[in-house]
């Protein structure tokens, strides 16, 4: 019995000490000295979010966040790599290290600003409304009054859409999707009156099948915006200040303008940075 | 839908297949191995036999897939997106097999087992000439059923990061707007898959039949 404890204990012992001395080889370098030493930047993206990122209908993987990252690796010399895993997965795998920025873009919230650093923002992300074609009952956001609207769920555009819907009066009711294609198609069948989702992703919907459906201008509630982001430890902050530094340097010289007329539709005012969001 | 979609579906589940397939197999072997730990005459093995079947067959896959993938890197052991997916399902295969060979290897007919004794085989050779193949005839069609779980189960390794056949249609299906042709597609495509899992059960019950050596 006595053996049989004394082998477990250092069984143990040597099991937590490969542990600790695994983590510390892993940490031995910051991010930054890490993407120069291997020439690679690391993204975590989800490609289910036209037309940041998604696949083209001929299998590629294409959208506005391989063009900017493209430039920005070119710029800084590195090859770009990316791990492609669900929404719900992208925080989770940045805090496991397995890339050090994520891409999406997200919307730049308190909540988050809280656990990670953002980027400076790369497009705005306020709500806006999608509507079937020629539906003239809605011609202004607060039209939605007493009708039955969709957005995804726990979306920082779902928290916005029931804010405005409490302004509206009588009963608006609020139905919350898994995907907001689930959404889309809802809405194309008649089931919903409009989907809330963010100006730049219905703008691109609504491009994509104008027979089917059209925006609702102007967006409605709070200015948000979009960004990517890293951890906010002391290892990654170096590579976050050279990658904030470079995508500055995009915004500066109107490559990210650029970028956003082909993939948004139309160039978008963005901050510097976002320091107080609203949401 | 046109056909260079359904291509690029038929491509995905070649990944599928290649990540069920692998983890059927070693399941079968892990499986096997546990199952035998198990019925130890050693309560420390059969202690360690049980505590791996109820911790596998207790947590959701996709829980040990997000273990697997998330929780390692942490303690310096980074393993790629599709080998994390092939241990979670391996693993957790494992366990199901495990219990479905335990219960083979308990109804083994005692005489078999007494016969060899008999006839001066160790207790080793017993396991492997008279045990092992006996209790896999026996269990042969609940393992070809778990095989089929595992191939259905595969559609959760998008979680760490293996674009297989859901995950492709998924994404295909939010760029081209035909969620439900996509998705009938894959469908369809992982009913041919599972046919073919039990039309090879079928055919090794029949070559593995009692009587025939």
């Amino acid at each position: 019995m006595k053996r049989r404890l004394f082998c477990t204990l250092t069984g143990a012992t040597a099991v937590a000490g490969a542990m600790s001395g695994f983590s510390r080889a892993a940490r031995a370098q910051d991010a930054l000295t890490q993407m120069k030493a291997n020439g690679v930047l690391r993204i975590g993206t989800e490609t289910a979010f036209a037309p940041f990122d998604f696949i083209d209908p001929s299998g590629k993987h294409v959208g506005f966040n391989l063009d900017l990252f493209a430039a920005l690796g070119k710029d800084l010399g590195v090859k770009v790599t990316y791990t492609l895993l669900p929404f719900e997965g992208l925080l989770p795998g940045l805090e496991a290290r397995r890339f050090d920025l994520v891409g999406g873009p997200l919307t730049i919230t308190k909540a988050r600003m809280e656990r990670y650093r953002f980027l400076p923002p790369v497009s705005e992300g306020t709500v806006a409304l999608l509507k079937r074609r020629g539906d003239s009952s809605i011609t202004k956001p607060a039209d939605i009054a007493g009708k039955t609207v969709g957005a995804g769920k726990a979306s920082a555009q779902l928290a916005q859409l029931r804010a405005f819907t409490e302004t509206l009066p009588g009963k608006t009711s609020i139905r919350e999707y898994v995907g907001n294609n689930e959404a889309y198609a809802d809405l194309a069948a008649g089931r919903i009156a409009a989907v809330g989702n963010s100006f730049p992703n219905v703008n691109y919907v609504a491009t994509q099948r104008p027979q089917v459906f059209e925006v609702v201008t102007p967006p409605f509630g709070k200015k948000t915006y979009f960004g990517y982001l890293g951890r906010k430890d002391a290892d990654s902050a170096p590579l976050l200040d050279v990658l904030q530094a470079a995508l500055l340097k995009l915004r500066a010289d109107g490559r990210l303008a650029g970028l956003q007329k082909t993939w948004i539709g139309q160039s978008i005012e963005t901050p510097e940075a976002v320091t107080a969001p609203e949401v | 839908m046109t056909w260079q979609l359904f291509q690029l579906l038929v491509t995905a589940a070649g990944l599928t297949v290649f990540i069920s397939a692998v983890s059927i197999m070693i399941a079968l072997v892990l499986g096997t191995i546990v199952s035998v730990v198990t019925l130890s005459p050693k309560p420390a093995f059969a202690l360690a036999g049980r505590t791996y079947i109820s911790f596998f067959r207790g947590v959701p896959l996709l829980v040990q897939l997000l273990l697997i993938y998330n929780l390692l890197p942490v303690m310096g052991i980074d393993l790629p997106g599709i080998v994390a997916a092939i241990i979670g399902l391996s693993l957790c295969t494992a366990a199901f097999q495990a219990e479905n060979l335990r219960g083979a290897f308990a109804s083994l007919p005692r005489g078999l087992v007494e016969a060899a004794e008999m006839a001066g085989f160790s207790a080793a050779q017993i396991l492997r000439r008279v045990r092992v193949p006996i209790a896999f005839r026996l269990a042969l069609p609940a393992l070809a059923n778990e095989a089929i779980f595992t191939l259905r189960a595969s559609s959760l390794v998008s979680v760490v990061g293996v674009v297989e056949l859901t995950r492709t249609a998924q994404d295909l299906a939010s760029s081209t707007f035909l969620p439900l042709q996509l998705f009938a597609a894959a469908g369809l495509l992982y009913l041919l898959l599972s046919w073919t899992i039990a039309a090879l059960g079928h055919v090794m019950e029949r070559r593995m039949r009692w009587g025939r050596v």
